[in-house]
This record gives C-alpha cells, structure tokens and sequence, in this order.
C-alpha cells in the first residue's frame, strides 16, 4: 500500500484531490514514495501510469521531464522511426506548451504521434512512453490547458530544484537476481552481433558460458511472451554470445573498456573464486580496482566447478569465464590458500574492504534412525560431488567409477544437487540409482527444472515420490539397506495447504550399497572469528541488509550462499556485483552509498515489473518456444559429454525473433 | 530432434487480402506476401539481411490478434487470416512517414539520391505533401570514411548498412551510436573494407561515394546490366553509363557501378574498379594486318584467363585451324589440377559453389588468401559463420587479420608441405574408401607428415571433433595448391576427399574465367620461339590496356560469357563502345565460315564440358523481384560418372621454404592490370611484410628493395604491415602492366632473395 495524492497505476484510479492528506485513500501497489532514507518522492511516472504523491507537483513539467528521460537516458532507443523520432516530437511539444508558447493542436499532435508509438514501435519502451504522458493530459487537462491559453510559462519551468531519476528495466532483467540487459543481448542474437549480445550479458552477468548453461532461469517467469504464447529460452540465448567468442577464440568483449588499474595502494579481499568471488573480481577489475581474491582448493570456480558435473557444464567453459575475469590487469587469485579465522583477522586488517564470498558446502543429514556419518555407504552429497568432478575435471584423485561401478545408490533430496548426484552415478556405472523424495513429481520439477528431470529419467534414474527414509541399516558398520516410509497427500478439508501424512504398513526396504544425502547444504562458518560476534541469519548465514551487502562488522561484506544460504549461481553474481559496485565507493569515503540505478533497480523490484495478467497486444500468438537438440540417452549416459547441444544458429535466431523487447522507463521526481 | 526442425518448413496455408495462398512454416508474412505478389510497404527490409524491424511500415492485421503485426519478422502461422491494407494502417503508416520526414532536409535537388529515394517515394505514395512534425534541429556532422561519405541528417536510421556490413560483408565496421533522436550510424575505420555495399543498400542519400557525388543525376544513367570482370564470383552489376558532357558530346563514360543490392553484393574492386576502358580509338589497318601476319608466322598464342568464354572459343577456333599453340599457364595448371580432381572423384566437374558454402555448417579452406584471392567467397564463407554459425578452419601459411572473427580454427602450415598437409587432412577425414586407398592411408607416416607441415595432430582431432555435428561441409581449395610441384597427387587426394566424406568441393578458379579457359581450351606447356601476346607479353602483342601492337576491346567493351566459380555461365554486356579491331575479325581472316559477332560463339561453346546450345541474346539479365539471379545458365554436371580408381603417389620428400620467402598475393580490392587502371581503387604496389619479415630480409620499412628471383630482379618499396603475421612477406603483381615477371609464374610461394638499394 501507498500513500498517494494521486494515481493512476497499473489502471487503479486513486484521486485525492480535494481530500485532506489524512483521509487519503491509498494505492494497492508498493510505489517509491520513499527515494532513500534521506528523501521522500514527489512522483513516480512509469509505463502503466504515474503517482503523486504531493500535492503541488507540477504536472506539465513532470510529463516534459519524463518524455526528455526518453531521450537523454534510454540509450536503448532510436532503433525504431516511432520511437526514435515520436519521442523527440513528444518533448518537443511538452516542452512549447510548458514554455508557454503551445497550441490546441500541439494537444492533438502528442495525442496522434501516441497513437502511433503505442501501436508500431519495435519496444515496449516506445509503446509505452506514451501511456502515463496521455494520462496526465487526461487527468490534469487544466494545467496544460492554463498554460496553452494564458501563454505563459509553466512556474516551476526555469526551476531546477527538482532531481529526475530515470532507469529501464524488464520485467526479465527485473526478475533476474542480477538485472541482465536480457532483451539486449537477445537483440545481439537476433541482429547475429554476437559480440554485442556478449557485452550485453556482462553489463551485469561475467559468468555467461554458466548462466547460458546451468541457470535455472527466473526470468523465464516473468517472460510478457507467456501471456502470450510461452516464455522465450532466455537462459540459452545467452551462451550464443559466449560461445562465439570461444569458438573464435576472440579477444573478451567487455561492456565496457576496462579502466586503467588506480594503483592508489586501495585493495579489496575476496574470500573464495567461486561465482561471488569471481564476479566482484570482474566488476572491481572493470574500475581498475586491485583485488585479491583467495581460494582454498587449487582449482577455480567453486562450487559450480567441483560440484557441476561435466556434461551440465563443461570445465573448458568455465574456464574461459574464469579467464575472462583473471585477465584484468588488478585481479590476482591466490590458489591453494585456505583462509581460517586467523587468517581472515590478518587479512580484513590489511585491505580496505573484504567480502566474504564462500560457499555452503557441508552437506546436511538426513534426520532419521541410525544415521552415522562414519558409517561405510554414507556419502554427503558434496564429498561426492567433489570426488566425481576433481578426477573427471581435472584428473585430482581417483575415479568414483571404483566405488560405484555395479552399485545401489540412493539418494534423498529433490533439488539441483540430487540431480546431480543421481545423473553422476548413472555415468559413474551404478546398477541401480534410486531418488527418494518426499514431494511429487510437479514439484521436484518446479524446484529444478523440466529438461534436468527428463534427462534424469531417460538416463534411468528411478524416482519415488512421496517417501522419506525411516532408518539405515547397517551390517558391521556397512549400509546395506533402508527402510523408507511412503507418504500421501491429505488435502485439508479447510481449504488450507493439503498435508503429507504417512500411509501406516506402507513401509518398505530398498537394499543399497550407498546412501546420499543431499537434502541441503550449511555454511562452514569456522572461517568466522568468535570475537567479532557477526549478526547470523537463522538459518545459519551472515546477515545483511539485502542493498548493500555489509555484515555487522564494518567494512566486511559477504555475498552468495554464506549471505543467502544455498542458492542459484545467478544469486550469488548479482549479490556480489551489487557488493563490488558499494565496495568500489566504500574504500574511498567509508559509505554505503548506493547509485540511483541501484536505488531505482530496488524500487522497481519491490512494485513488481512483471503483471501476469496483461494482455498482450501486437504480437503472433502460436510461435513455439525453440527447442535445443541433447544428446541421445544412448551415447551420453556412459560420459561426460555435455547433454545439451545448444541451439542451431537458425532456431537461435528464431528463438530471439520470439522476444518482445520489453523495455520499460520508468522515473521518479525528488 | 527439437520440436521446431520438424515444425520448420511444414506446409501451411494462410488468408491475405482475403485470398488462400501456400507457404512453409519457417517464412514469414512478408516473405509469403511478397512470394504473391502481394504488396506491403517497407522502408527497412534487405532481403539478403535477417530482418532489422525499425521501420514498422510493414505491420498488418492478423485476425484475432489485438494490435498490428510486424510482418517482416513474425512467421506465418498455419490458419492465419491477414489484413494488409485498411485505412487504420493507411494512416499509421502514413504516420511513420510523417515522422520519417522531421527535419529531413530538402535538398532532393542535390541529392544523389534524388530519383531513385525510397523516402521520397513512400512521401508519395503515402500521399503527404508537407513536413507536418518538426525538432529541434540537430548540428550533425557531414562524415568522410575513405572513398565513402556519410550525412547523418539525411539518414533515417533503417540499419541496413549495418546489417550488410556485418552479416554479409562481414567486417562490422558500421555500428549504431544509439541515443533517441541523437542516435546515428558510425564506422569503426580499421575494419572497414572500403567495399561500398553500404552505399548501394543505403535507401536514401545519407551514405554516397564521395566520387561519385555530384556527378550524375539517378535518372540520367542508362544501366547496363553485366557480369564483374575482375575475379570468379561473376557478381551481378550493373555499369551505369551517362554522355560524357559538352566536350565529348558523342562519348559515354560510367559513373558508377551498381548492383541488385536486395539479393546480392559487391566488393570494392567490382563497385569501383570500373574505369579499365581501352580508350584507343578507330581501326588501325596496318596494326590489323600485322597482327594477322604475325599469327601466321608464330608457334603460340600466349594469354590469360581475364577473357570470355566467346574469345576462348576464338582462340581454340583459331588453334584447331592453323594449329597454333594455346598457352595460358594459369587456366592450365587448374585444368590439370580440375582433370585429375574429376578423374579421381568420378565427378564431371567439381561440387561446391558460393551458394553451398553460404548454407554450410563446416567449412576448409587451404591454399587461398581469400579475401584478397575472391570477395565473393569471402562473403559466401562470413554468411555461413554468421547464419548457420559454421566451423571455418583456415589453412594457410599466413593468417589473415580479415578472417580472424570468421574461423574457428587457423591451422598454419610450412611453405612448400601443401601435400603432406592435404594427405593428413585426407586421412583424417575419410573413414571408408576402397581397400588399396585405405592400405595408402595407412602406411601414411602421420607423425612424419605431422612434423613436417606443421600441422599437429591434435589441431586435426580438434577440427574432426568440431565437425561432428556438422550436416554441410565444404573443402575450399585455392590457387596455391594448382602451381605446386605435387599439383597432381594433391589433386587426387582432394578428389578422393570429395568421393569418400560428405564435403563438397569448391576449386577456386584463380582468374575470371579459369573454369571457362580450362574447359573450352586445350592448352599447351611453353611458348615456342615466336609468341603472339593476347594482354600477355609477345613478340607481337594484342591488348585491351592501351598499350601494344593492336588494340581490342577491354572486358568492359565487349559481350560475352564467364564461366563462375558457381559453376555457372554468366553473361556481360558492353558498357562503353569501342570502334576498333576484335578477336573474331582476327580469326575471321582464317575461316571460310565466318562468324559476324563474337557473341556467335555463346551457342557453340563445348556441350561436352556442360555448355549449352543457347544463343547470347536468349540469355536473362539481372535479378527477378523473387531474388532469382536470372544470368545466363548453369553449366551440365553430372557426379559418380566413373568409378575409375587412382594412383596415389607416397608422399616422400617434403620440400618446405627457408629462407626469405614472398607469396605472390594482391592488395585489397586489386586483381589485374584492370584493377590496376582504375582511379577509384588504392593502388598500394609495395612489398609488404611484419616487422619479423624485415628483420630477417635485413630491411626496415620505406626502403627500396631488389627482389631477386631467377634471372630477374623487380625493386619495389617494402611496408610493415602489421596485419601480416609471420615471416612470409606479400608481393603483388597487378601493376606489372605487360611485364612478363617470374614470380607470376606457377607456386605462389617464392624464395628470393632481397636487397636494398643504398639511397
């Protein structure tokens, strides 16, 4: 709820005029009445509408500024005639009538030039400016009117005591936890400029060849094209550009050209190369800012690297992201160097900031009767994980293939990890691999992902649903089975959420020689100093507020899953870029400032960009969702070649041609 | 399989304007409209582009769909019930134009544009009479890059420049500087070819030649449609031809060369290399009759292949008559090399072309330095990297800056180990042949071969796995590989690559028309005692350069047919009269059934090598509206015709370069002695290498060196050219004018040796 003098968004009227400020009747969405703890918003304009929330704001100018933040900041603009040319003519027009020299019929033209951008432009953005600007002509027809009439310039016109902050968003990028310019490196593949597609991703997103293979994409959900048809393969498209450049093997293109290194003696930690570590390196690296970063194991990449198998996402890929990052002039990575509390005493004492950036690698139990870590068959998932990866990946220890050749693996879990665990022991030449899990078939689908669920099955991994182990059995110390519970689904007769309830005598052995837990995973927090007394999140990880990344003691950050607990890569790089951009000011003036694009991303975030219930308009409805050819079964079970070929450059670019190009401005006057 | 592949190409049926047409799934509605001759405007559409949807003229109405459709880019779906006119999209089209207009200047009356605009044909056809809208103005910047030039005022940002330049020109020179109203095109100069297809796709003034500005109003020139001269590809153009003015009040002269830019392109050399003219004038008598006198007392006709396929057959006419010897190294070293090729792959010729290679997913090329060798190949190979995202392995003893964001993988060979490398290759890549051809694969010394080359196995494991997915390979082969010592076995190890694997094969004609000498000649080894030069150096020397002991006209004066690269015959029209002497009166003077224009010659070229019975003036010009290249016809060719089995030889000694080593190769945009001519094109004709090269040659950049080669010794400037890696320097010859240097002759690879001249 919002408090507002007056708003129009997203179609719900809410009109105080007239109505004393304590009666007023509030607005149903999360608007940005509030800019930053310092300032209050006088209004917010954006693609479905706008809001005041004072009353004094002078509207013409409001509708002028909005229509010049077209112009001046939305540089993704001027690639459509209705765009490019209608939007100048809006401003100009404004901008007569707010100088006090309109006509009637400048009303009329801004009215028929709407007309047209709100049907032909190649963006929602030029779509879309039009929408709250017609709304202010409409609702506040008397301002505009007054000045046409008295020629007169609007009061506050030579003022300019007022701050306009713009920013453009998606309701893809606003969904994606790091804000990907998705509709532009779409755009690069559609236009085959897979360069620019490349520098598009890595605005906000320096793991492409990962996130174009291995994200579970949120954005997908906040595609627009599945109010229309279904979501476009947004996470796919964005290996086209990675993979250009590899296959080229190219020089890396940068979003922008990395600044010459400061060296002005300021330098920042990171603690672990994994995506957090990597991606504040690259964005740190970019401003020519020294870093260190310190990594335990002796290869890079940590967890995605030890714990991703292979054929989900092939080494000599992430290699290269890896280098991309490790390329830049300040980035130095110490290998081999595990960071212990004494260590990170010595460490945040000698640099101007450090961010914590490892990951959650102790693998949780089960919870049932008789479970013993020492005992033989019991393997957390992560030490498995690691073994598999190290030897396939990097020749590092010995084959798990000798453990598991001809054996009975099951494993409990339902998430990414599970699969992993199960598709690995397949490869790995178990006999028989089993996934218990306690929920259905819908949801172990929705916790990772259709193709990754479909791949598992083909390969033979056998699912049961709704069963959870009861106890481990053991012959001197050996697992040699278990006894599982079978469960049901009880809907509550109150209408509330429906009930796992355990069926009585339905009770069963599996006999098997291994058990993997991979229910969860928990931070090692030893690394911690005790004295420093960190506020911890229940759940185990150290808290921040969420914007700026800093923990309870000054000038240590953390992001990724010792910030959020275990999460998605795409987690852990937006975290850690947000981190990086507050740490790159951080060392100069000791604030926790945040840019106006971080506080508008924020703002945006919270009044939600995605509205599943918009119909969509201008756009071909029935144009299937492309689909990338994988691996038959046959070949890819016994290996680690990678499953999923990628798209053709033809189903790339009709794939790219699906996406509506969803850009939206939005601004705020303070 | 993906669901899509098997939806893709489905035939479906669509309403436009109320009638029921066929198309596939996979086209779009403008695609299916245009198929129909159905009409929707456009001002941004490039066929030859994937499409760019920054004009939004082409919207129509799909029922049951709310708002207007973009129909270059959304494909047809099955049932689909279009609208393509009514008075809303009249009127927002109208609109679009209306804003197209703002602040465009008028200056139409200047313009070189002016006559054949888009913009102002759409102001017409959309009925607007007055720039209804108009901003604040602008101070843009009128831009000069290299020969083009660019007014951004006048652009009406359709980017199709852009989409040329990087998806079929492949440099990515021009890009878009976005910013609302401010956004402009800008040109990234280091990587721009100069090549001037973006002036040809520029729908309105904004991108011209700075040459050509000023000089000719649209309408003036008459367009005659021909065939460019100056390498295989035959690209289709059109010589613009105006009165030469109040001084000349009968001459013409071209103004321009232009192209049907919808579908095809050009390359600098073809745009601009168009002044080659042989300005002589009049029929010299007593030059005739020593010409006639000095066929009759010589042993042999020396040539080259920059000649049609008319004047071959007048050259073997001539040969069959007085028995005279043919000789033109070039067309014969491909003839012996294109013989044993066929001969081994059982093919009557060889089965690539351009057009397969744009549509492959995998791509070889070794012995060529394509961008300079053939632009059209150039082009053919970058749309195959860009639209089917093809594996391009290059293979060559030099990179080649101009290819590096087009291969995927650059093998670098030893001069001189062309053989070995092309049996390692073979060996690779044939998995089942005949039983003796995989005993000789066998015995194959990989680690030998691999040691001498330079080629390492594992480049060849990387290669063969990159291709696994591949479904349309081509193997390119180039002119190194049909003057080498070892042409012949290399020859059948090519042919036995084409019998054995999938690839198709593309032997790059190394001349205009090659293909066409080598198919309709039979040519001898040397030149006897008395030669007859035709543009070649002789004792008596027919040219078509304005030097010379008889003048003919030059390929831009005559009519007649090339045989492409693709295969193809391709016919050329004369842009500019000549009044003198031809061929066909020569040979004329020695037969009793006398032929009144050479162009009689297009109906009797051989129909044993695949030429048809088809008279000149039954042959098509330029592009249909569909983007059917209607020139001339596709040569008869048949594969599998004999399954003859051949003998390799053992690949034994291979001989590679030391030393200070040249590679006979032109400069950008240069060929001949017609490029050569050309007042538009660079005419760079120095010795250029890296800074490595001058190193070991002892010189510095700016020096004036000797190069010494056999008995001969040529000076020229030597350049650092840090787009040349390596030690291997680039020597050209097309200024050689009727020079007869040793360099030109067979392997391009040449050890010499280099001195500087003291100042």
């Amino acid at each position: 709820m919002s408090k507002v003098y007056f708003s129009s968004w997203q179609g719900e009227l809410i009109d105080n005029r007239g109505v004393k400020a304590d009666d007023w009747q509030e607005a149903s969405a999360k608007l940005p009445v509030q800019y930053d703890k310092e300032n209050s918003t006088k209004a917010f304009v954006g693609w479905d509408g706008f809001a005041l929330f004072e009353n004094d704001v002078d509207v013409v100018k409001l509708a002028l500024n909005y229509a010049r933040q077209y112009q001046e900041y939305s540089e993704a603009c001027g690639r459509c005639t209705p765009g490019r040319w209608g939007g100048q003519i809006l401003y100009d027009m404004l901008d007569k009538i707010a100088r006090g020299e309109g006509a009637f019929d400048d009303l009329a033209h801004i009215k028929e030039i709407s007309s047209t951008m709100t049907t032909t432009s190649k963006c929602e953005i030029g779509k879309t400016v039009p929408v709250p600007i017609l709304g202010m002509i409409e609702h506040f027809e008397e301002q505009f009117i007054t000045l046409i009439k008295t020629q007169t310039k609007s009061p506050w016109y030579d003022q300019d005591d007022e701050k306009y902050i713009a920013n453009v968003t998606a309701p893809c990028s606003d969904m994606c936890p790091t804000h990907v310019d998705i509709p532009g490196y779409i755009e690069g593949v559609r236009d085959l400029n897979f360069e620019e597609s490349l520098a598009s991703t890595r605005g906000a997103m320096p793991l492409a060849h990962v996130c174009g293979r291995v994200c579970p994409h949120p954005c997908e959900d906040a595609c627009r094209r599945k109010n229309l048809d279904e979501a476009v393969s947004i996470m796919e498209l964005k290996r086209i550009g990675a993979d250009y450049e590899t296959d080229h093997g190219l020089e890396w293109f940068h979003p922008v050209k990395p600044k010459k290194p400061r060296n002005d003696g300021k330098k920042i930690a990171l603690i672990g190369a994994g995506p957090a570590g990597l991606t504040a390196a690259y964005y740190l690296g970019l401003e020519g800012i020294a870093c260190t970063i310190f990594e335990e194991l002796p290869v890079l990449g940590g967890e995605v690297a030890v714990g991703v198998p292979e054929y989900r996402m092939p080494i000599d890929k992430y290699n290269k992201d890896i280098q991309l990052v490790e390329d830049l002039p300040t980035v130095e990575i110490i290998r081999n160097h595990r960071v212990d509390a004494n260590r990170l005493k010595e460490i945040v004492e000698e640099f101007d900031a450090t961010m914590l950036g490892f990951g959650a690698r102790l693998s949780k139990a089960i919870r049932c009767a008789n479970e013993n870590t020492e005992m033989k068959g019991y393997w957390g998932a992560i030490e498995m994980l690691d073994k598999v990866n190290l030897w396939h990946k990097y020749q590092i220890g010995s084959p798990a293939m000798e453990d598991l050749k001809g054996k009975t693996v099951v494993c409990v879990g339902g998430g990414f990890t599970s699969m992993d665990v199960v598709r690995c022991s397949i490869r790995e030449g178990a006999k028989r691999v089993v996934m218990l899990y306690r929920r259905d078939e819908k949801t172990i689908i929705r916790n990772t992902t259709l193709e990754e669920y479909t791949e598992a099955v083909e390969e033979g991994v056998e699912f049961i649903f709704h069963s959870a182990i009861q106890e481990l059995i053991d012959e001197d110390g050996q697992l040699t089975s278990l006894i599982v519970n079978k469960y049901e689904l009880v809907p509550d007769p109150g209408g509330g959420r429906a009930q796992l309830v355990k069926i009585e005598g339905a009770d069963f052995e599996i006999e098997c020689d291994f058990v993997i837990p991979a229910v969860s995973q928990a931070c090692d927090l030893q690394i911690l100093p005790k004295e420093w007394e960190l506020t911890m999140t229940s759940w185990g990880t150290l808290q921040t507020n969420g914007k700026d990344y800093m923990t309870s003691k000054e000038g240590l950050f953390a992001a990724g899953d010792c910030e959020y607990g275990p999460m998605t890569i795409v987690n852990a790089v937006g975290q850690a870029r947000r981190a990086a951009s507050v740490m790159s000011r951080y060392i100069y003036d000791g604030k926790l400032d945040l840019t106006d694009a971080e506080i508008m991303e924020d703002h945006m975030n919270r009044l939600k960009v995605f509205n599943k219930n918009e119909k969509i308009k201008g756009w071909m409805p029935g144009l299937p969702r492309e689909e990338s050819e994988k691996v038959e079964t046959e070949i890819r079970k016994n290996n680690n070649v990678e499953v999923n070929l990628g798209f053709t450059a033809q189903e790339a670019q009709d794939e790219a041609q699906r996406c509506m190009r969803c850009y939206y401005l939005s601004m705020v006057a303070v | 399989m993906s669901k899509k592949i098997e939806q893709r190409n489905r035939p479906i049926t669509v309403t436009i304007d109320n009638k029921k047409y066929q198309g596939l799934y996979g086209q779009t509605i403008l695609e299916i409209a245009r198929e129909n001759d159905i009409y929707i405007p456009t001002m941004c559409y490039l066929t030859k582009v994937s499409p760019i949807a920054s004009c939004r003229m082409c919207v129509v109405d799909v029922d049951g769909v709310d708002g207007h459709v973009l129909s270059c880019q959304e494909k047809a779906v099955d049932g689909a019930v279009i609208t393509t006119n009514n008075d809303e999209l009249f009127h927002q089209r109208q609109n679009i134009m209306k804003l197209y207009d703002v602040n465009h200047p008028l200056q139409c009356g200047v313009c070189d544009k002016s006559g054949e605009c888009d913009l102002q044909n759409k102001n017409l056809e959309f009925k607007i009479q007055s720039q209804e809208f108009a901003a604040k103005d602008l101070n843009r910047k009128k831009k000069k890059w290299g020969i083009l030039g660019y007014d951004p005022a006048l652009c009406i940002m359709c980017e199709k420049c852009v989409h040329t330049c990087n998806e079929v020109i492949g440099s990515a020179a021009l890009y878009i500087k976005p910013g609302g109203y401010k956004s402009t095109i800008d040109n990234k100069m280091s990587r721009c070819e100069q090549c001037g297809d973006c002036i040809s796709v520029c729908p309105v003034g904004a991108l011209v030649s700075n040459e050509f500005k000023y000089t000719a109003n649209a309408w003036e020139a008459d367009k005659i449609p021909a065939s460019c001269a100056h390498c295989s590809s035959g690209c289709s153009q059109y010589y613009n031809v105006k009165h030469a003015g109040s001084n000349d009040p009968y001459g013409k002269i071209i103004t321009r060369v232009t192209n049907d830019f919808e579908f095809s392109s050009l390359c600098g050399a073809g745009r601009f290399g168009f002044g080659f003219e042989n300005k002589a004038s009049g029929k010299d008598k007593k030059a005739f009759k020593n010409a006639i006198e000095a066929v009759k007392s010589s042993d042999s006709i020396r040539f080259n292949s920059y000649i049609t396929n008319e004047e071959a057959k007048l050259l073997q006419t001539l040969k069959e008559k007085t028995g005279i010897k043919l000789v033109n190294e070039d067309a014969k070293n491909y003839q012996n090399f294109l013989n044993t090729y066929c001969e081994a792959s059982g093919n009557s010729l060889y089965t690539g072309s351009n057009e397969t290679i744009k549509t492959s997913d995998a791509i070889v090329m070794i012995g060529t330095r394509i961008s300079r060798d053939n632009p059209g190949t150039k082009y053919a190979v970058n749309i195959a990297t860009k639209k089917r995202r093809a594996q391009f392995v290059y293979m060559h003893p030099i990179d080649d800056i101009a290819l590096q964001n087009k291969y995927t993988q650059f093998i670098k060979y030893e001069v001189g180990s062309e053989e070995g490398v092309i049996a390692l290759l073979a060996s690779y890549l044939i998995k089942e042949a005949s039983a003796e051809y995989k005993d000789y694969f066998e015995d194959l010394d990989i680690g030998y071969l691999s040691g001498e080359t330079s080629v390492g196995e594992e480049e060849l494991e990387l290669l063969e796995q990159r291709f696994v997915k591949a479904k349309n390979k081509t193997l390119i082969i180039g002119e190194d590989l049909y003057g080498h010592s070892q042409a012949e076995n290399i020859a059948k190890l090519v042919g036995l690559i084409d019998k054995y694997t999938d690839f198709d094969v593309v032997l790059i004609p190394s001349q205009t028309n090659t293909l066409g000498v080598s198919l309709i000649c039979t040519l001898g080894e040397d030149t006897g005692s008395k030669v007859v030069g035709y543009n070649e150096v002789g004792d008596f020397i027919i040219s078509d350069n304005g030097t010379g002991d008889l003048q003919v006209p030059a390929l831009n004066q005559q009519e007649g047919t090339f045989t492409s690269i693709d295969k193809r015959v391709l016919n050329t029209n004369v842009a500019l009269n000549f009044d003198g002497y031809c061929l066909n009166d020569i040979v004329n003077e020695f037969l009793e059934y006398t032929e009144e224009y050479t162009v009689d010659y297009t109906s009797q070229l051989p129909i044993n090598k695949g030429f048809k019975d088809i008279k000149f003036d039954d042959l098509k010009n330029g592009y249909d509206k569909y983007g059917n290249d209607l020139r001339g016809y596709y040569l008869t060719t048949s594969t599998s015709v004999s399954n003859k089995e051949v003998t390799l030889d053992e690949v034994e000694d291979i001989n590679t370069y030391n030393g200070i080593v040249v590679y006979r190769c032109e400069p950008l945009h240069q060929f001949n002695k017609n490029t050569a001519k050309s007042l538009l094109l660079q005419t760079n004709n120095s010795l250029r290498g890296s800074a490595a090269f001058a190193m070991a040659a002892k010189i510095k950049d700016g020096d004036t060196v000797n190069i010494i080669y056999g008995s001969q010794s040529q000076t020229k400037k030597f350049k650092i050219d840090t787009s040349i890696r390596g030690t291997v320097a680039v020597y050209p010859t097309f200024d050689d004018g009727l020079m007869d240097n040793l360099i030109s002759h067979g392997y391009r690879f040449k050890q010499v040796q280099i001195e500087r001249q003291e100042a």
